[in-house]
């Protein structure tokens, strides 16, 4: 052994900013998280050039499995264009040479901040959905060490409790996004903030769905073809938003995730929440022609 | 403005064969390529000087000492390469983590043939119903070995490899053999 056998080539920056060892211990936690659907894994979370909180530890996930082929679309509140969305796609377009687009069709990964796109994903696209709190835990028992003994012991009683006093103080569940969520019929895990209309879209999809916590430390995932049930009472069944029947004042499609946009006299109107799924919407109005995917919700519902 | 990096020849390598082993893993019983055959591919991928390895085939010791990983005996070890086996006596010794962290449990490397011998059925997240499997070139009582030690979620899970191929069946698919 010398040391030219021990030493690599002088790089400017890694490809993909993060270093080697970064890259493989998020490999190695990766792995373990697909073994153990839903079970937070820790991981160490390196620093990256963003603010925790603001997405790292999607981002890191998505630097370790990009390369040069790999097509990014990165979203933000379902949008393409807001600022997190676009300094996060142009970061990696910029460190790992990687092809963006905003086309939910073409991507081989998609980041996301709290939405799942509405075209249904298929089996070689990877979900990257950032988390910001990875416990679902934390508003019953706040001890992270407790936390992790009721996991081990699949003691969920209290996530029920929550659930039921809900219920009996305001009549529903009141968990707006980040549903809690059984997976495998073991772990609850918080599906990130998505809304509650997106949770049924992880029951059994075709797509690998890795969803990582920066700020705190945790990865978890979601196989393809892997049971994701909201915890419900067998008489009070699950309820997504009542958007089905809302439609989109500015691309006029119906039945799909909205944004509230409040007006000056009290009421609201709502544009749609998924931008490029509005932007496709609005071409195939104008004759530009027609790309819309297949997607998860038709006419509103979620066919079982 | 930023020069973009380009990968380097052994970034590719590592990235590709990651890829292999994330998609057969998060889809047990089908097969995917790695870049190169045998186990080298995935020792550079995963292994550096955080990691406890086994090895039960002394021609992969130049290649995992190079990674800077800290040689360990089996039931200590988080990465264990088990070659082509004869007897399945080192299952039982596998670490297989903790209720509390199931990420101790170990990943196992291991060689066979695809294609031939006895038929598996796999079941689990990441199988759309049931998926059928040959495996050959595994000890007698292999299955049942794996089956008596997992306790889910602790357990261990594992890679076959047959040339440049790759098969993963993590520890939350059930295997039956048929």
């Amino acid at each position: 052994m010398s040391l030219s056998t021990l030493t690599k080539p002088w790089e400017a920056m890694s490809y993909g900013f993060l270093d080697g060892s970064a890259k493989r211990e998020l490999r190695r936690k990766m792995l373990k998280s697909v073994a153990v659907p839903g079970c937070q894994m820790p991981y160490a979370s390196r620093e990256v050039p963003m603010a925790r909180g603001w997405g790292t530890g999607g981002l890191q996930v998505s630097l370790t499995l990009v390369n040069l082929q790999t097509r990014v679309k990165v979203i933000d509140q379902g949008a393409d264009d807001s600022v997190n969305a676009a300094s996060i796609r142009r970061f990696i377009a910029r460190v790992a040479g990687t092809p963006t687009t905003m086309d939910t069709l073409e991507a081989d990964l998609i980041q996301s901040r709290h939405r799942i796109p509405e075209e249904i994903l298929r089996e070689d696209q990877v979900l990257v959905l950032q988390v910001p709190n990875p416990e679902p835990l934390r508003s019953v028992q706040p001890n992270m060490s407790i936390a992790r003994q009721m996991h081990a012991d699949a003691d969920y009683g209290r996530m029920w409790l929550q659930l039921y006093e809900q219920i009996v103080r305001s009549g529903r569940v009141m968990q707006g996004a980040s549903y809690p969520s059984l997976v495998h019929g073991r772990h609850v895990m918080t599906p990130s903030p998505i809304p509650r209309w997106d949770v049924p879209k992880l029951h059994m999809a075709k797509h690998l769905t890795i969803l990582s916590a920066g700020r705190e430390k945790r990865i978890f995932v979601v196989p393809p073809f892997t049971r994701v049930e909201p915890l419900v009472f067998s008489d009070v069944p699950y309820k997504v938003e009542e958007h089905g029947a809302l439609t989109c004042t500015r691309s006029g499609t119906t039945g799909f995730f909205m944004n509230e946009i409040p007006q000056d006299d009290g009421t609201s109107s709502f544009e749609i929440s998924d931008s490029e799924w509005g932007v496709k919407t609005i071409r195939a109005r104008d004759g530009e022609g027609e790309n819309r995917g297949e997607t998860w919700y038709k006419d509103g519902e979620m066919p079982q | 403005m930023l020069a973009t990096p380009t990968p380097s020849p052994a970034e590719t390598r590592d990235n590709t064969a990651f890829d292999a082993l994330l998609w057969t893993l998060s889809r047990p019983g089908l097969p995917r390529k790695l870049p190169e055959p045998g186990e080298g591919t995935i020792i550079t991928a995963l292994l550096d000087r955080e990691c406890l390895v086994y090895s039960a085939d002394p021609l992969l010791m130049p290649e995992i000492m190079r990674t800077g990983a800290e040689l360990a005996d089996i039931d200590r070890a988080d990465h264990v390469f088990l070659g082509a086996m004869t007897t399945s006596d080192p299952i039982a010794d596998i670490n297989i983590g903790s209720d509390f962290y199931p990420d101790a449990g170990a990943t196992v490397i291991i060689r066979a043939s695809f294609g031939s011998g006895p038929a598996l059925r796999l079941a689990g997240p990441g199988v759309d119903g049931a998926m059928s499997l040959q495996l050959d070139g595994l000890p007698d009582g292999f299955w049942k070995a794996r089956a008596a030690r997992l306790r889910y979620p602790m357990g261990f899970d594992l890679f076959f490899v047959d040339g440049a191929r790759v098969v993963g069946v993590p520890r939350s698919t059930t295997v039956e053999e048929v």
